[in-house]
C-alpha cells in the first residue's frame, strides 16, 4: 500500500506575520515564522519536531490544523488539500488532525463536565447521540485509563495528568489519522509523564494514529519517536530517522542542542563535551543571511554568511543543511 | 546530623502549616558552602515554602510551627523584618519560580539590577551602572548596553529570568536560592546559567539551594539531593549515591520513569501508579503507603524515620530498604 496517501504532505510551507500594518499604523517588519518546509509523515508514525522557543514550531503546527494560512506552499492531510480550502472541506480535514498543548488546564473548559468536554465533538459532527453517545464516552474514558464514571466530574476535581488524560481522550474522540502533540507532557510531573507516554504509544499501536510531537525534552523524543526534525528560526535544519540521529547528529546547532540537553545520570552528564553556543537566537523578524545559524556556530566560515545551504541527503539517510557538516 | 562540617545554611526539623496539615513536616538538611543541593519531588510537595521560609517569605497562609534555620550562627526564624530585608538580596537571594511578577514593568532593567547593587553597597550610580552591565554579559545577555535601558516588555520570557537571575547574584550572595531557575528557559540558555551557576559555587564559594523537578539538571549539577514528597524528606543522598544505588521506592520509581539512554524505544516506561495524597489525606504511616508497591501493614500505621543507609550521609524515610532489590525488578 505503498501509494496510500500520507497522513501528512507539507511542500515548501512558508508562514509569515505582520509587514501589512493597520490603516494608521506603519508596516512592520514581516516575521518569517516558517520558511520552506517540506515533510511527510506516514501511518503510525511519530515525528519529534525540536528547537528553540521561537523557531516556528507552534506556527507550523497551527498551519496543519488549518488555524494559520501559509502565505505558500502545500498542506496535504491524508491526501486533502487543506490550503484554500472551503469551509466544509476544512471541517472534514479538521476531523483528521487534532491537537494536544501542553497546558491540560488550559485546553479543557472548568464549567464542563469531563464528559460533556469529550462528548462535544461527537455531537458537533452528530457521530453519536442519547445512550451510545454515552457509551462511546465511556470507551474513550477507558481507552485513556480513566473511569467511565468520572464523566460526571469537572476538570478541577482531577490531578494534571488525569485531565492530560481527559484532552487526549478528547483528540481521540473522532478517531483522528494524525494527532499533534505541542509538549504534552512538559508540565506534567515526571512520574506522570512517563503514564502519558505509554499511554500515547499504546493508543498508537491500537489505532494506527500518528503523531507530531513537538518537543525540546530529547529523552522524551528519544522514547517515543521514529523521526525527528530539527528546526532553526523557521526552517528544517536537519532530518533523520531517529537511530541516526542519536547516534551521529549531524548540524553544529542539533549538536550544541544535544550536548545542552542535560541528561539524567550524573556519571554521563559530568563526562560529556559541551558545546556552549554564544549569543542569542535571532529575531525571525530580522534573520541573518546565509545560514541562520551563521552567528551562532561554531563551525561557520565567510560562506555562511553568504549563500542558504539547502537541505541534501547523507549516505545514511539523514538529511542536513550545512555547508560544512 | 550530617557529614559537612561547618554548614553555611543548617534547616532543623523545619514544619510549616496551612489550614492545620503539616505541609512542610520536619524537614531538615545542611549546604556548606561552595555545595548545591537540589531540593527535588512532585508538585505540591512542599519544595517552594521551604525555600521561602528561608527569607522569612511564607504567604500569609503558611505558619512555620517548628524548626530553625541557621545561616551560619544567626537563627533567620529571630530576626525582625528590618534585618531580614537586609539580608535579602545581600547574604540571601532568591530567584522565584515566576519571573514576570518580579519586575518593575515602568522601571528599565538596568536601573533594577543598579538599584539592587546600590542599595547594599552605597556604591554609586556610574559604579552601579558598570557593574549591571558586567552581570548581563555574565548571565549571556548579548549587547548589554542596549539592554540596560530597554523595559521588562521589550525582553523576552527567558531574557526576563536572566535579569532576576542578575539581580539576585550581583551582591555575590552566600546563599542563593534558586527555585526552577531554568525552568522556562531553553536548553541552550539553560546550560549557560547552569555553567554560571558552577562558575558561582567554585570561584566565590556560593552556597545554593536549587529546586527543580528536572533530574538532568540534578545530575548536572547537585553534590547532594533530598527528595520530598508529600511535605516530607523521603531520601537525602549525595548525588552520585542517589543516582547509581537510590535507597526509597518512591525515587527508584521516579528515575525509572524517566527515558534512558539504552532504553528501547516505545518500551513501557516505569510508572507510580495513583496521585499523591493532598494534606487533608495524609495519614499516620508513610505518605508514600498507597502507591508503594512494598508497601506492607507497619508502612500504614507508622512513620518511617530517615534511617541511615549505605555510604555516609545518605538516609531514606522507608521501613523496607532491604528490599530495595524489588523496586528495580518493578522499574525494569
Ligand atoms: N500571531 C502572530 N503574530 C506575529 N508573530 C507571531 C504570531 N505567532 C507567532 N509569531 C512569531 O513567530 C515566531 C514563531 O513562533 P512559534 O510560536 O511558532 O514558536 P515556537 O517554536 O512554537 O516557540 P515555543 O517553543 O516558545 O512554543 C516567533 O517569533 C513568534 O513571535
Ligand atoms: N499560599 C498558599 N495557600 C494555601 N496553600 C498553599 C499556599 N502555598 C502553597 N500551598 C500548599 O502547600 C503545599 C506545598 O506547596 P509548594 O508551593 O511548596 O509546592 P512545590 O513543591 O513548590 O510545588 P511545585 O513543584 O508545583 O512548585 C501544596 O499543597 C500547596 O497547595
Ligand atoms: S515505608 Fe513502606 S510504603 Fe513507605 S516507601 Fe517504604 S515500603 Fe513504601
Ligand atoms: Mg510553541
Ligand atoms: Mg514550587
Amino acid at each position: 500500500m505503498s501509494d496510500a496517501p500520507k497522513v501528512l504532505e507539507l511542500r515548501d510551507v512558508a508562514v509569515h506575520f505582520g509587514g501589512r500594518g493597520g490603516f494608521l499604523s506603519s508596516p512592520g517588519p514581516v516575521v518569517k515564522a516558517v520558511n520552506g518546509v517540506d515533510l511527510e509523515i506516514g501511518r503510525a508514525e511519530t515525528v519529534a519536531l525540536v528547537g528553540e522557543s521561537g523557531c516556528g514550531k507552534s506556527t507550523l503546527s497551527n498551519t496543519i490544523v488549518g488555524l494559520q494560512a501559509p502565505v505558500s506552499g502545500s498542506v496535504r492531510v491524508s491526501g486533502e488539500e487543506v490550503v484554500g480550502a472551503d469551509k466544509k472541506k476544512l471541517n472534514d480535514i479538521r476531523r483528521k488532525v487534532q491537537m494536544i498543548f501542553q497546558d491540560p488546564a488550559l485546553s479543557l473548559d472548568p464549567r464542563s463536565t469531563v464528559g460533556a468536554t469529550i462528548a462535544e465533538p461527537l455531537i458537533v459532527r452528530g457521530v453519536a447521540k442519547g445512550r451510545e453517545l454515552k457509551e462511546h464516552v465511556a470507551t474513550l474514558l477507558q481507552q485513556v485509563g480513566l473511569r467511565p464514571e468520572f464523566a460526571d466530574r469537572y476538570p478541577h476535581q482531577f490531578s494534571g495528568g488525569q485531565r492530560q488524560r481527559v484532552v487526549i481522550a478528547r483528540a481521540l474522540a473522532l478517531e483522528p489519522d494524525l494527532v499533534i502533540c505541542d509538549e504534552p507532557v512538559s508540565a506534567l510531573d515526571v512520574s506522570v509523564r512517563a503514564q502519558i507516554l505509554n499511554l500515547l504509544v499504546a493508543l498508537q499501536k491500537r489505532t494506527g494514529v500518528s503523531y507530531l510531537f513537538v518537543s525540546h525534552d530529547l529523552g522524551v523524543v528519544r522514547h517515543i519517536c521514529d523521526r525527528v526534525v530539527v528546526m532553526y528560526l523557521g526552517r528544517f535544519v536537519e532530518m533523520a530517522d531517529r537511530d541516526t540521529f542519536f547516534a551521529n547528529p549531524k548540524h553544529p546547532y542539533t549538536k550544541a542542542l544535544m550536548s545542552a540537553v542535560p541528561e539524567a545520570d550524573p556519571v554521563v552528564q559530568r563526562s560529556k563535551e559541551r558545546i556552549i553556543l554564544g549569543g542569542e537566537l535571532p529575531s525571525p523578524a530580522n534573520i541573518p543571511s546565509g545560514c541562520a545559524f551563521h552567528t551562532r556556530c561554531p563551525l561557520a566560515t565567510e560562506i555562511c554568511s553568504k549563500e542558504r545551504p539547502e537541505l541534501t541527503s547523507r549516505p545514511d539517510g539523514a538529511r542536513v543543511a550545512c555547508h560544512h557538516a | 546530623m550530617n557529614a559537612v562540617a561547618n554548614p553555611l545554611l543548617s534547616v532543623d526539623r523545619l514544619t510549616i502549616e496551612i489550614g492545620g496539615a503539616n505541609v512542610v513536616d520536619d524537614i531538615s538538611f545542611t549546604v556548606a558552602p561552595g555545595k548545591v543541593m537540589a531540593l527535588v519531588g512532585e508538585s505540591g510537595c512542599g519544595k517552594s515554602l521551604t525555600s521561602y521560609a528561608m527569607l522569612g517569605l511564607l504567604p500569609p497562609a503558611a505558619k512555620r510551627t517548628g524548626g530553625r534555620i541557621m545561616l551560619e550562627s544567626t537563627d533567620l526564624g529571630a530576626m525582625s523584618e528590618r534585618q531580614l530585608r537586609k539580608a535579602r538580596g545581600k547574604d540571601i537571594s532568591i530567584i522565584f519560580q515566576e519571573p514576570s511578577a518580579s519586575l518593575d514593568p515602568l522601571t528599565t532593567v538596568g536601573s533594577q539590577i543598579a538599584e539592587a547593587y546600590r542599595v547594599h553597597q552605597g556604591a554609586s550610580r556610574t559604579e552601579a551602572y558598570e557593574k549591571a552591565r558586567q552581570m548581563l554579559v555574565d548571565v549571556g545577555i548579548p549587547d548589554p548596553t542596549r539592554r540596560l535601558d530597554q523595559y521588562p516588555f521589550e525582553l523576552s520570557g527567558g531574557m526576563c529570568q536572566r535579569i532576576m537571575i542578575s539581580i539576585a547574584l550581583i551582591n555575590g550572595p552566600r546563599l542563593l536560592v534558586a527555585d526552577e531557575p531554568t525552568t522556562a528557559l531553553d536548553v541552550t540558555i539553560q546550560a549557560q546559567i547552569l555553567d554560571l551557576m558552577k562558575k558561582l559555587v567554585s570561584e566565590r564559594g556560593t552556597a545554593i539551594v536549587l529546586i527543580t523537578h528536572d533530574m538532568g539538571v540534578v545530575a548536572d549539577i547537585a553534590d547532594e539531593v533530598a527528595v520530598m514528597y508529600a511535605g516530607r524528606i523521603a531520601e537525602i543522598a549525595p548525588v552520585h549515591a542517589l543516582f547509581a544505588a537510590p535507597k526509597h521506592p518512591y525515587t527508584a520509581l521516579l528515575l525509572a520513569s524517566v527515558p534512558k539512554l539504552d532504553h528501547s524505544p516505545k518500551a513501557d516506561l516505569a510508572t507510580i501508579e495513583g496521585t499523591v495524597p493532598t494534606p487533608s489525606e495524609f495519614g499516620v504511616g508513610c505518605r508514600f503507603a498507597d502507591r508503594c508497591p512494598l508497601v506492607t501493614d507497619k508502612c500504614r500505621s507508622e512513620q518511617p524515620p530517615l534511617f541511615q543507609s549505605g555510604e555516609s550521609g545518605h538516609r531514606s524515610a522507608c521501613w523496607h530498604i532491604d528490599r530495595m532489590a524489588e523496586i528495580r525488578g518493578v522499574a525494569a
